[in-house]
């Protein structure tokens, strides 16, 4: 370990210092963004425990009559299972605390953005949030508490409690924005937001004190995404070494609490001789539990009692040079046993530091990888499948990583971990909210880029309350709605690409997409995670879905050019085929008009010659 | 030739008479298709580039024999066959009521009979079609069009137009000369004492003409065609020259559009291949030839790229392929530059009548 110190700043600080990269750039940002995390935070704490969603959003002035940018305050409440009273200070009032470490598909990552936008809050009107919570239908818990920045741990300033009958979270924070220029996207927000979660009901209420109520559509929740492994395309150097260090046993601490557990594993009640002790382990050893099995591996190196067990600390086991480094307390000086290949417990100590073999390494910890795959995975990448991962140096782990990535017989991500909203509830929304002539939606078979599993849904409505003003995109990644930076998206790349006439679609047609990307990790271009890049695996899905939907609405308009060139046809015999019998009664000389009639209904009937 | 030629013209009264009556057949066919449930259609001879041929006998471009059906059926033609039978309803009347009108006028009174017309063009387009159903030129429906030309000279006409039926006028009355309008070009000729018709392609030579009394020295009628003659104009000069057996010379701008000026008179153009009637096919182009510009050592000014191009153009169209016209268009490709009739005012303003329209004159009785 290197001696040099470094002044550590703590995550507040470093979002405090780094707040533009995390959407809070100016006050009309950060009063949409600060909106989004709230929202999107509600929503997933419902999808979690299967509640349907039942959110209010208010913005308020603090003072009306000041002009823009002015305080205002933001309180977002839901019908989720609530927030167990014991984690709320730690979750609101610290940075990087969360429950959304896991792999799974969910709106925020890391539930990071919360904590950011109560810092911004904090940072620009001094003033603390309020956090209201009830968890178990008896008590609601309220908490008003400010953030130490350096510290990074909440002030409490209030905690009071009351009665409750419901569960539900409302967080209410005071920051500086600017509604007169955020209003705009943030109803854009609300109201694509609940195009895409039809099950939701969601309740807007902006600063004029106008609501905007979008009811809930559906009655039935997606299901839920589950919690998977890494696949092992999706993986690098860093990951490896955190999952490696997570496998293996490090040696237990030598303390008063390991050794009494040794003591009683074996069944003593008083100090024996070191031989003794070892002894009494052989006899006993298929019962011992791992740790308590390290400790009497080196505790035949060190040949010590228990009292003398007490005086030292195993500082090193270097299995490579064969030697357990260990301080001693009673002579303050540091002392190395040389560890002999040939005894037994030479193995136990090798395998508790080295971890797993290669080959349980790849089976156990990622998913969809059998024996035979991982065996072929250890040919492919040259390493023997009984090499202890804990032993690999860093060069061999980048070897690891690389051919990880490069090993093509792997089996595509597990798309279980993703919670698409289902062709049912997605057409249902669309009709809901566009009313069109024609609607249709697809789900495509999930696919999956970079080790990372995603599933495209898309849908399509032309015509009835859609005003013809032209193709209008809904992007959704993770059923949040992608507002900003919609001109290098990979999903307008697609619609753009597309040659509309060839499925009868010209002029500014009333014509509607929406298309939602799900995905553990969703390829975005920026930081702001507005606009979604043009991976291959992804613009192909995105290509297919939108072929097909297309060709469906060409059907439709074939079949509707049909019926309206019908229409037209009867309209025409019956405007002209009148007037040519006026000119041609005047042109023979003659009085009365010839019998058209037939001629006209003949006129309709026609078949088109194509 | 000759013969056949007087005995296909017409007075103005037979020509209107003819006319009704095709209407009238037009009108009876509708008519009786309409009455047995079937649906009327046009046979409009086909005025594409393929269907245009160069007619060596009448020496003039025809419509060969293809021809296209414009049928009430269809629903793509139905527009456009309703606007057609109504032209023909709407030219019945303005021919029976003695009534005129102009291609932009049409335009207009199709509106009050709901027929709608995109635009001018679509209704010019239109007045083409009934031109080739019933081979007639459409001064003979009484529509003329904006550009107006003008004649001078001792003939006597008479009108034919309401309020003025056997009214009599002499062209010589009037040094200005007379516009060749609806009620000239539906007037009878009936006298003249004019053994010439000299057609001149510009109004300020014309005017010069009248005033040095070209009309008298040489016992001409002059007709100003005003740039490419009107059809009216060319009619005009067909029936000097049919009725009242006159030859007719024609005198332009020494280029390659003075050539073709000439042609025209003679032989008609692509754009009238389905009309007839509007040829002099014995008339004479006088000059300015190619071969003029160095004989009469004018003043010239060079071609411009278009009229090059249009000599390469003519250079490929039947009539060019031989004499004298091939051989100036090939002179004036040689020269690459032009003289305008004007340029004979450099020898004095009255050398063009007096010297120059004498001397090709004579020489083009050896032509």
């Amino acid at each position: 370990m290197s001696k040099e110190t470094f002044s550590q700043i703590s995550p507040s600080e470093f979002f405090y210092r780094n707040r533009d990269l995390a959407g809070f750039s100016n006050p009309t940002r950060s009063l949409y963004t600060s909106v989004r995390e709230f929202v999107e935070n509600a929503l997933d704490a419902c999808d979690q425990k299967k509640i349907l969603p039942d959110i209010h959003l208010s913005i308020k002035a603090v003072d009306p009559e000041k002009a823009d940018p002015k305080h205002y305050i933001l309180t977002v409440k839901d019908n989720g299972p609530g927030i167990d009273p014991e984690h709320i200070p730690l979750a609101f009032g610290t940075v990087l605390y969360g429950s959304k470490f896991g792999l799974k598909q969910a709106r925020g990552m890391f539930g990071l953005g919360a904590t950011m936008a109560i810092l911004y809050g904090q940072i620009t009107t001094n003033k603390p949030v309020t956090v209201k919570s009830c968890s178990d239908n008896k008590t609601l818990d309220e908490f008003v508490m400010l953030l130490d920045i350096q510290k990074n741990k909440p002030v409490i300033q209030k905690h009071t409690t009351k009665e409750a009958t419901k569960t539900g979270l409302s967080v209410s924070i005071v920051l500086e924005g600017d509604y007169s220029k955020a209003g705009s996207k943030i109803r854009d927000y609300v109201y694509q937001t609940s195009l895409i979660t039809p099950y939701a009901s969601i309740t807007f209420e902006d600063p004029s004190g106008e609501k905007f109520h979008y009811a809930r559509i559906v009655k039935d929740m997606p299901r839920p995404p589950t919690v998977i492994k890494p696949h092992p395309h999706g993986i690098d150097v860093e990951t490896i070494r955190r999952m490696i260090s997570e496998t293996h046993y490090e040696i237990p601490p030598l303390d008063n609490k390991m050794i009494d557990k040794v003591k009683k594993e074996l069944g003593l009640k008083k100090n024996l001789s070191n031989k003794e002790i070892m002894e009494k382990a052989q006899k006993r050893w298929s019962d011992l539990s791992r740790p308590v099995r390290t400790i009497m591996a080196a505790m035949s190196f060190l040949n010590v009692d228990f009292e003398g067990l007490q005086k030292i600390r195993i500082d090193d086991l270097d299995i490579a040079n064969k030697t357990l480094t260990y301080w001693d307390f009673g002579q303050s000086q540091s002392h190395a046993v040389e560890l002999d290949p040939e005894s037994p417990y030479y193995k136990q100590l090798a395998n508790t530091v080295q971890g797993d073999t290669l080959l349980t390494f790849l089976t156990k910890r990622f998913q969809r990888v059998g024996p035979t795959t991982a065996e072929k995975f250890c040919e492919f990448a040259k390493f023997k499948p009984e090499r202890r991962i804990g032993s690999m140096t860093n060069e061999e782990l980048v070897k690891l990583a690389d051919a990880l990535q490069k090993f093509e017989e792997f089996l595509a991500p597990d798309p279980s971990c993703l919670a698409p909203l289902g062709e049912e509830p997605l057409s249902k929304g669309i009709m809901k909210f566009f009313n069109p002539e024609f609607a249709a939606v697809w789900q495509r078979n999930a696919s999956a880029y970079s080790g990372f599993p995603f599933i495209v849904e898309m849908g399509i409505a032309y015509g009835g309350d859609i005003p013809p003003n032209g193709l209008k995109v809904y992007r959704f990644a993770n059923r949040i709605p992608l507002l900003y930076d919609e001109g290098s998206d990979v999903v307008l790349k697609i619609v753009n690409e597309t040659e509309w006439a060839r499925y009868k679609i010209k002029g500014d047609p009333p014509l509607v997409i929406v298309s939602h990307i799900c995905s553990t990790r969703i390829p975005y271009k920026t930081v702001g995670k507005e606009n979604v890049a043009d991976r291959p695996e992804l613009e192909r899905e995105l290509k297919n879905a939108l072929q097909y939907l297309a060709r469906k609405l060409a059907v439709h308009m074939s079949r509707q050019g049909a019926a309206d060139m019908a229409k037209k046809r009867a309209n025409l015999y019956s405007k002209y085929v009148p007037l040519i019998a006026q000119f041609a009664t005047e042109l023979a000389g003659k009085k009365k008009e010839p019998n058209y009639k037939q001629l006209i209904r003949m006129g309709s009937e026609i078949e088109e010659q194509v | 030739m000759r013969l056949k030629n007087k005995s296909s013209t017409k007075t103005a009264e037979a020509r209107k008479k003819r006319l009704l009556s095709l209407l009238e057949q037009q009108g009876l066919g509708i008519y009786d298709h309409l009455d047995k449930g079937q649906f009327p259609q046009f046979v409009i001879p086909s005025r594409s580039v393929s269907n245009i041929v160069y007619d060596k006998k009448i020496r003039q471009y025809i419509l060969g024999s293809a021809s296209a059906i414009r049928s009430s059926r269809n629903m793509s033609q139905l527009r456009s066959y309703t606007q057609l039978a109504w032209l023909a309803f709407f030219v019945n009347r303005l021919v029976r009521e003695g009534k005129s009108s102009t291609l932009r006028d049409i335009y207009y009174s199709s509106q009050a009979f709901s027929i709608d017309f995109e635009d001018q063009p679509e209704s010019d387009n239109i007045i083409v079609d009934l031109e080739a159903v019933l081979t007639s030129p459409r001064e003979e429906f009484h529509i003329f069009p904006e550009e107006r030309s003008s004649v001078f000279g001792d003939l006597t006409i008479e009108y034919t137009v309401p309020g003025y039926e056997g009214k009599r006028m002499n062209l010589s009355d009037h040094p200005d000369g007379y516009l060749i309008g609806p009620s000239l070009s539906s007037a009878e000729l009936v006298d003249t004492s004019a053994e010439l018709v000299i057609a001149i392609e510009k109004g300020g030579l014309f005017t010069r003409f009248v005033e040095e009394k070209v009309h008298q020295k040489f016992k001409a009628i002059i007709v100003d065609t005003a740039g490419q003659a009107p059809r009216s104009t060319r009619n005009l000069l067909r029936r000097l020259n049919s009725e009242m057996g006159l030859p007719v010379v024609i005198l332009a701008d020494g280029d390659v559009y003075g050539e073709h000026i000439a042609m025209v008179i003679k032989s008609g153009s692509a754009n009238a291949a389905h009309l007839r009637e509007l040829t002099v096919p014995d008339a004479k182009w006088l000059g300015v030839w190619a071969t003029d510009i160095e004989k009469y050592k004018l003043p010239t000014i060079p071609m411009t790229e278009s009229d090059i191009k249009r000599i390469y153009d003519l250079q490929k169209d039947p009539r060019y392929q031989e004499g004298n016209w091939k051989k100036q268009l090939d002179v004036f490709l040689k020269l690459k530059r032009k003289a305008e009739l004007e340029a004979f005012s450099k020898y004095g303003l009255t050398n063009i009548t007096d010297k120059y329209l004498p001397a090709k004159l004579e020489e083009s009785k050896s032509l």
